[in-house]
């Protein structure tokens, strides 16, 4: 009989524990999502849309900041200017992607189950609930990821330009993560607790018009109001400041655009990527943590949430 | 036979609808078990609860030892169901199909690359193995369909009305199929509106009435408990005297009934349908008799109950 040296025995026993872990993570339910998904034709023509909408908002984007600027070729931050432009334009686009694909991704992950009458079959195979969800939550963000990769040569045109530093590249992209996450939980808990995908995909919508987009325009509506202008530039009316600047921070804490554009605009003030400090008057101030921060911790905190909800409505039996 | 299935005093109500009502029943290892009965008398509702997917509401289930409501996960890795609408993903291959279900028991990919092999081979598909699903007829799905309720080597398979829009050939051949999956020492239950393949399929069959067992046991069993007097066809050659036929099987002890078929004796025979009670040796001395008295028989034999009669006889009708 071949005997296996101790040496190669233990190399073996390695491999097949490092795969025993590696099965603990397969989930069967991403790799059936994916390949049912990739074969519609609706998988590339999202990712088509996506990418034009992109190029020719970049390209606008990059012609506007050229036309404003006198003499380009004299302008020593020309390059930079173009460059955050460009940056930001596609972290906004990305943001607003995650918001509107990603529900869609996932609102009928549990819903479309039961319409196609295949959610019983798996309700009675040893797959738990919690695998389930997580596989169709998974294989949504691995096609949103797919859709942010693919927008990566158009976002690398502001790195060849410059002016984008590496704090806004890490910070954008854990609000990406976090805000694809989130989106798509939101769609899946619509979806595992409402037994029609129209219904689901509907409720998950009215949320996101109403925190994401309604708020966005609100923010706008409320600062470019003159009164307010006059109120804000009152320099000795304290609490009226307090209260706006109060205001703005939650606003800005609870949606990922205004998170996003204010805390690009604070860092590239204060060239701080934690905190802000706002005066106040002549010789007071107040810090605040950047938006990006609670709104974060605020994303991660519904999107776990959200999670156990559907993990929770998908595994009780029908009454 | 030990009992794989044991259910006791299930009850579920929907509202103020009693839809299964103190249930009591045992399923034999290996057993094909047939639940009929009209619409709404609970059989769908039974066998939900049967796979987890409904909790009763007073009552338990246990398969293999396993209760139903406190080890859901155990039980489930002992069955395999097939609805009465058999849920397919369109946009998966045949093979792909088998695939996922296998990986969502937890069976190792080398095992299920195996078992899709010999499934496939066993429902007779394995010439439509990468097309897609949406392609393959409803007897063939049906057919993909029982191939992945063994793909995790099930004790038992619970099917809700496995015939249901099925042609006459593909109900046939899903029949044939189920007997060989049950010579694997499969238990099989299932619920039929076509009570032709219940009494073909079943070693046992219940009746479901407004969510009451009304009648359980084998079709011999169920034949004696519907209709206590057994039935003999008599047919008499062309020219006997129907009158004085009659007379001499009316003197006969056991028969308490006699009926003259008229509408059959238009061709060339006097038929009559004798209603007795008795054993076997009582049905041979009425025979002795009848041809020791000189009467012309050229057929005597007893009418067997389809399951038809006793279903019909057990059930009332009534809708819950």
């Amino acid at each position: 009989m071949l005997r296996v040296p101790g040496s190669l025995e233990k190399t073996i026993e390695k491999r097949m524990a490092w795969k025993r872990t590696l099965q603990r993570f397969n989930n069967p339910v991403i790799l059936k999502e994916i390949r049912s998904w990739m074969r519609t034709s609706q998988a590339f023509a999202v990712l088509t849309v996506y990418l034009i909408v992109i190029s020719l908002i970049v390209f606008i984007v990059y012609q506007v900041t050229l036309a404003s600027t006198s003499n380009p070729a004299s302008d020593p931050n020309f390059r930079q200017t173009v460059g955050k432009a460009i940056f930001g334009t596609v972290v906004i686009l990305e943001l607003l992607l995650a918001a509107l694909i990603g529900p869609a991704l996932t609102s009928g992950a549990v819903s479309s189950e039961r319409e196609r009458r295949t959610f019983d079959l798996l309700r009675t195979t040893t797959l738990s609930a919690r695998s389930f969800v997580l596989g169709k939550l998974g294989a949504a963000l691995l096609y949103l990821i797919l859709l942010i990769v693919a927008a990566m040569p158009i976002e690398s045109i502001a790195f060849l330009l410059g002016g984008v530093g590496l704090a806004e590249i890490l910070i954008s992209s854990l609000m990406m993560i976090v805000c694809a996450l989130f989106f798509c939980s939101l769609g899946l808990f619509f979806s595992s607790f409402m037994r029609r995908t129209l219904g689901s995909t509907v409720g998950a919508y009215v949320v996101i018009v109403l925190s994401v987009i309604l708020l966005v325009v609100a923010f706008v509506l409320i600062f470019m109001n003159p009164n307010l202008c006059d109120a804000r530039s009152a320099a000795n009316d304290l609490p009226c400041q307090k209260t706006l600047i109060v205001i703005v921070w939650i606003l800005a804490s609870t949606n990922p655009l205004l998170a996003a554009g204010i805390s690009e605009s604070m860092l590239t003030q204060s060239q701080n990527a934690i905190m802000a400090t706002m005066p106040l008057g002549s010789n007071l101030s107040v810090s605040l943590p950047l938006p990006w921060i609670p709104l974060v911790g605020l994303y991660i905190i519904l999107s776990v949430f959200m999670i156990w909800a559907s993990i929770h409505f998908v595994s009780r039996p029908d009454q | 036979m030990s009992d794989i299935v044991e259910i006791r005093s299930l009850s579920k109500q929907f509202g103020r609808r009693r839809a299964v009502d103190q249930l009591d029943l045992t399923v034999g290892q290996g057993e094909i078990f047939g639940l009929v009965g009209p619409n709404g008398a609970g059989k769908t509702t039974t066998l939900l609860m049967l796979v987890t997917l409904l909790r009763p509401d007073h009552g338990e289930i246990k398969v293999s030892g396993f209760s139903v409501a406190r080890e859901p996960r155990a039980v489930r890795a002992l069955i395999g169901f097939i609805p009465d609408v058999f849920g397919l993903y369109g946009n998966l291959t045949v093979a792909e199909y088998l695939d996922f279900f296998g990986a969502c028991y937890g069976i190792a990919s080398e095992q299920r690359r195996r078992l899709i092999g010999e499934l496939l081979e066993l429902v007779s598909i394995s010439h439509r193995r990468e097309d897609m699903v949406d392609t393959l007829s409803r007897g063939l799905q049906q057919r993909l369909a029982l191939a992945r309720v063994l793909m995790h080597d099930p004790q038992v398979l619970v099917l809700d009305e496995p015939a249901s829009g099925l042609d006459p050939r593909a109900r046939v051949e899903i029949r044939q199929l189920l007997i060989a999956i049950a010579k694997r020492g499969k238990t099989i239950i299932f619920s039929s509106h076509v009570l032709a393949d219940v009494a073909e399929l079943c070693s046992r069959v219940g009746i479901l009435e407004q969510g009451r067992l009304v009648a359980c046991g084998t079709l011999d069993q169920l034949n004696r408990q519907a209709a206590p007097h057994r039935f003999v066809r008599i047919e008499l050659m062309q020219g006997a005297n129907a009158s004085d036929s009659q007379q001499l099987l009316a003197s006969v002890p056991a028969v308490s009934h006699i009926r003259l078929k008229k509408e059959e004796a238009g061709a060339d025979r006097i038929i009559f349908e004798v209603e007795f009670q008795g054993n076997e040796a009582a049905l041979n001395q009425m025979l002795v008799r009848l041809l020791e008295k000189g009467l012309p028989i050229v057929h005597f034999g007893e009418v067997a109950q389809t399951l038809e009669d006793v279903f019909m006889q057990s059930t009332q009708g009534i809708v819950s």
